[in-house]
């Protein structure tokens, strides 16, 4: 099929769901809005986020259920793409879920390995979506095994298998680790089998935010965790686009900070590292941030392919993850202009 | 008529009734579930307002979904290993259900016959467990043999460790990219399964080092049977052995057990069958709504069912629990009812190529008779010979009745028949025109005549078309479509005036001038394309146009161009009934030549037989496609919406899956 068969109509379905994103305004009136019922009931009367609000009782609504539906309508807008695809497009797209599913199964698996209830894990929206694991046995789990028992039979037990071994006790660091390893690998076979210039170009987007995720936790490896030089590179993420392989290497094998520092000032990435105490607190913002504008950048020069729908995914995304965190602010009462600062949208001029 | 008239029914009565009644509805096998939750939201239940039904009323304000907490697993595992030992064949007996029937009893009792056997079964299973492990060692030694591994060897080693581990693909590219930096020796073993295997000798001082750069390329450690001495080869000999030694010691245990088979068996099969009642159950379960004391429940059923149900009901709840019945015709909301077939033996078998389609929708008229009746006319007129025909029709019935595929073993030896009446017309056995003398026509000297008959025959059918389709708008009760579509009444008159004009134009006839003809053509379409504001006019409606009326007109003017474009097109396709017909001589006379340029009788006969052969396989296939094609997509488009739902009752079978 042609590219532009493939994907005029989506494209234009797309350009439509993209004008229902949050405007600078609307995120200046929800940092204004004094309770979470009242930013619920701004998304509500405001934004098409209405659509997953129309039969809620606001009065009532908890953070953590008002999240849950934000996350709710990204999945109504993927679906929505996600019927103008076929064979190996859509299975593509839908290996797209299994990002979001991973992390809130590692939310889960948190709460389960430090014995907590997973009472308020049930609001999860994606759990099953991309693998159709039973629910239920995820959120009855026991122990992080439970949780990988349920998983038989699914695209993830091949990964998990491995960690069900009795010689080393259950670690959910290694659950995560693998997990995020998993979904980088499901989610370039299944590229594989697009067509020529839609995998260059996802090699393109998917190898930047590889390159920006393996800095940063290179960086917080040597930092932060101390794990010798041969685990880091093994828990890199294998793709890549302007780091490559060697020189993720000698990443991982920099004797301290100041040699890494000193590598990653090479780089084209060297925003992230400013060497002060802003590295660390805005280096997730920095980094997601950064991540957008390289994606509009690849989808402006990349018309008619998949990237516009994978980017559009990523920046439904940020949006969700942005009211997430403007519903944690009002929650907390953090100051408007304090707040600003920790969105993954810009909402004034530089930094 | 063809689509099976339905009712809903409501029930309600008490919770402790609730497992009672489920098992009736799963007994009588008729009942189509409906989701009383989103049935009570959109539909009042009507209830008359006396003594008997106030608790029901009062408790409507209030109503929850059921939970299941259902876990047949125990039981089911239980059964299983049952029919395993015993070598019983799953089947539901029918005769054990009844609707007070007491199933934790019955487990009861199930449970005591499986502690009696309970230790032979568990050391069935362990063997089998064990056989399992072994198994795998097998395959996993196979791997160390690729390059000559000697297991026996190096797991015996002093100084180093011998591991056999399987890593993904991209965690084996990490582990060459840093091979310098790990402290053992790796041989790779190859790919299985997108999985690279490979062997890693460490020194046992650096085990723990290794250890950690493995867990984080995250591998899995393959099995490889410690204690056991000898080269590889010889190590999956003594494991083969084994194996087939511990499937004697299954064989007997199971004899044994075989022994006492009749002392359990009846209590097994009984428990089969109530356990796949209760798993029904459980279906049904789902779809009901619970107040604080009554359950509610609703179903489509067949009108002819509605008394036996309704009695058997009466015969065992007498006034405890409320059926009411309602007609379907009045609802207005809600899930529409489903469609259940119902057609007689000639007609039946083609029923699963509508399916194909789509279901008739419950107020639609089953297209299947008259596909049927067409479909047959014209598989014989494309594809007519007494021989041939009788060799499909023979084929249909070994399909029906020994390989037991009744709908295209029934599809066939119908077609087949159809074939040889036709054959009989033209006068063909096995593509030989000589051997008896046509009835009616023979096709390849009336070339001509075949041709035109076959668009007669085109416009006969599209005139059918389009009578079911105006029927079925009439039903809908649509105005919009059924007078000013394309399918309904101005569409048909367009149809005819068309066809008045081919005619006029080539016999002269009519002497109605062409001018005529085209001035009524344009009011027709011009009629078409207003067909919207002009429905709404006459309903009342204020608002003329439902989108904007720019899209609408931009959309109605495209219409207009495939009005045009497609009844011409409808109608010069079925000219290939003809051309088949045509064909169908044809590819049996190259085949002729053929074997009369064949030196020998023999030899000649031998072409003739492989040409039908290619004939009744290969056209034969082309036929039975294009008679499909014309019915879908020349008529069924006209006519046939096929949005239907199946008529899918809560029954129980004779085989049933764990």
């Amino acid at each position: 099929m042609s590219n532009i068969s493939r994907f005029a109509a989506v494209n234009t379905k797309i350009k439509t769901l993209e004008g229902e994103f949050l405007l600078a305004k609307d995120y200046r009136n929800l940092l204004e809005q004094k309770s979470v019922a009242d930013a619920a009931r701004y998304l509500k009367n405001e934004t098409a986020y209405k659509e997953v609000l129309k039969n809620i009782d606001l009065s009532q609504i908890r953070r953590a259920y008002l999240e849950s539906l934000a996350k709710q309508k990204m999945i109504i807008n993927i679906d929505k793409i996600i019927h103008y695809f076929n064979g190996d497009y859509k299975r593509f797209i839908n290996t797209l879920y299994a990002k979001y599913e991973i992390e809130e199964l590692k939310a889960v698996a948190r709460a389960v390995y430090n014995g907590m209830d997973t009472k308020p894990f049930r609001n999860s929206v994606f759990i099953g979506k991309y693998s159709k694991v039973d629910e239920e046995r995820i959120y009855n789990a026991k122990y992080i095994r439970d949780i990988i028992a349920a998983f038989e039979g699914t695209a993830f037990y091949k990964y998990m298998q491995p960690l069900m071994d009795n010689n080393i006790k259950e670690n959910l660091f290694r659950f995560e680790m693998v997990l995020d390893a998993s979904y980088y690998e499901i989610l370039q076979r299944e590229w594989e089998k697009l067509d020529k210039h839609d995998i260059e170009v996802l090699e393109k987007a998917q190898g930047i935010m590889a390159d920006l995720l393996n800095l940063q936790w290179i960086y917080r490896g040597i930092k932060f965790y101390n794990l010798r030089p041969e685990e880091l590179l093994n828990y890199t993420i294998h793709l890549g686009y302007r780091l490559n392989k060697n020189f993720i290497k000698q990443l991982c094998y920099a004797k301290d900070l100041d040699e890494f520092y000193q590598l990653a000032s090479q780089t084209r990435y060297s925003f992230l590292f400013k060497n002060d105490e802003t590295t660390d607190i805005f280096m997730e913002r920095r980094l997601e941030r950064h991540m957008y504008f390289e994606l509009k950048s690849v989808e402006r020069s990349n018309p008619m392919t998949i990237i516009t729908t994978f980017a559009y995914i990523v920046f439904m995304e940020i949006e969700v993850r942005d009211i997430i965190s403007m519903i944690e602010m009002i929650r907390y009462g953090m100051p408007e202009a304090e707040a600003e600062k920790y969105l993954i949208r810009a909402l004034s001029g530089g930094e | 008529m063809a689509v099976e008239k339905m009712k809903v029914i409501g029930i309600v009565g008490n919770n402790s009734d609730l497992d009672k009644v489920a098992r009736m509805v799963v007994m009588n096998g008729t009942i189509h579930m409906l989701n009383a939750i989103s049935e009570l939201n959109s539909n009042c239940l009507e209830l008359k307002a006396s003594e008997d039904n106030i608790n029901a009323m009062q408790e409507l304000t209030d109503i929850r979904p059921y939970r299941s907490n259902a876990d047949f697993s125990e039981d089911e595992k239980i059964i299983k290993a049952f029919h395993d030992v015993l070598n019983i064949k799953p089947a539901v007996i029918k005769g054990h259900i009844n609707p007070s029937f007491n199933y934790h009893e019955l487990m009861e009792d199930l449970k005591k016959s499986y502690d009696d056997a309970k230790n032979t079964l568990d050391e069935i299973e362990e063997l089998n467990s064990q056989i399992a492990t072994k198994q795998n060692y097998i395959q996993n030694l196979r791997y160390a043999k690729i390059e000559d591994l000697d297991v026996g060897v190096l797991l015996n080693l002093k100084y180093f460790d011998f591991n056999l581990m399987s890593l993904s693909r991209e965690k084996y590219k990490k582990l060459k990219l840093n091979y310098e930096n790990i402290p053992s020796v790796v041989i790779h073993l190859g790919v299985f399964d997108d999985s690279d295997i490979v062997a890693a000798l460490t020194p046992k001082e650096l085990k723990e080092d290794a250890e950690r750069i493995f867990t984080s390329l995250n591998i899995f450690k393959l099995d490889i049977p410690k204690g056991y001495t000898g080269s590889t080869e010889n190590i999956i000999r003594t494991l083969q052995q084994e194996i087939s030694t511990m499937k004697r010691e299954i064989e007997e245990l199971k004899a044994a057990v075989q022994l006492s088979r009749e002392k359990y068996e009846t209590v097994i099969v009984k428990s089969y069958t109530m356990l796949m009642v209760e798993k029904k159950i459980e279906e049904i379960k789902s779809e009901i709504a619970l107040g604080e004391n009554l359950f509610f429940m609703f179903g489509f059923v067949p009108v002819g069912e509605i008394d036996k149900f309704q009695s058997q009901v009466k015969c065992v709840f007498q006034d405890r629990v409320i059926l009411v019945a309602a007609d379907v015709e009045n609802r207005k909301y809600g899930h529409s009812p489903p469609t259940k077939l119902k057609n007689n033996i000639l007609f039946k078998p083609f029923e699963s190529l509508v399916e194909m389609y789509g279901i008739p929708t419950y107020n639609e008229k089953d297209p299947t008779p008259f596909f049927a009746l067409s479909y047959m006319l014209l598989f014989g007129a494309m594809f007519g010979d007494v021989g041939q025909g009788f060799v499909i029709f023979a084929l249909g019935l070994i399909l029906k009745y020994i390989m037991k595929n009744n709908a295209f073993g029934g599809i066939l030896s119908r077609l087949g028949i159809s074939s040889m009446i036709f054959g009989l017309l033209y006068g063909s056995v096995f593509g030989n025109e000589e051997i008896i003398e046509h009835l009616l026509i023979k096709p390849m000297d009336n070339i001509n005549t075949m041709l035109i008959s076959a668009i007669v025959l085109g416009v006969v059918l599209i005139n059918i078309g389009y009578i079911y389709s105006l029927i079925n708008l009439y039903k809908r009760k649509d105005l919009e479509e059924g007078v000013f579509g394309r399918e309904g009444v101005v569409g048909y008159l367009f149809f005819w005036t068309l066809i008045l004009l081919a005619i006029d134009k080539v016999m002269n006839i009519l002497g109605v001038p062409t001018w005529g003809y085209i001035v009524t053509l344009a009011a027709l379409l011009l009629l078409m394309v207003f067909k919207q504001p002009l429905a709404h006019m006459i309903k009342g409606n204020k608002e003329l146009y439902e989108d904007s009326p720019a899209d609408y007109y931009i959309e109605a003017g495209f219409g207009v161009i495939e009005t045009i474009l497609s009844v011409l097109s409808n109608i010069i396709s079925f000219i290939r009934v003809g051309a088949f017909a045509l064909n169908h001589v044809g590819l049996y006379i190259a085949f002729a030549t053929m074997a009369e340029m064949m030196n020998s009788h023999a030899a000649g006969v031998v072409v003739l037989i492989v040409g039908n052969i290619v004939i009744i396989g290969l056209e034969g296939l082309i036929v039975f496609i294009q008679s499909l094609r014309l019915e879908y997509y020349e008529l069924f488009s006209k006519y046939y919406s096929g949005y239907g739902i199946p008529y899918k009752p809560v029954q129980i079978y004779n085989h049933e899956d764990y």
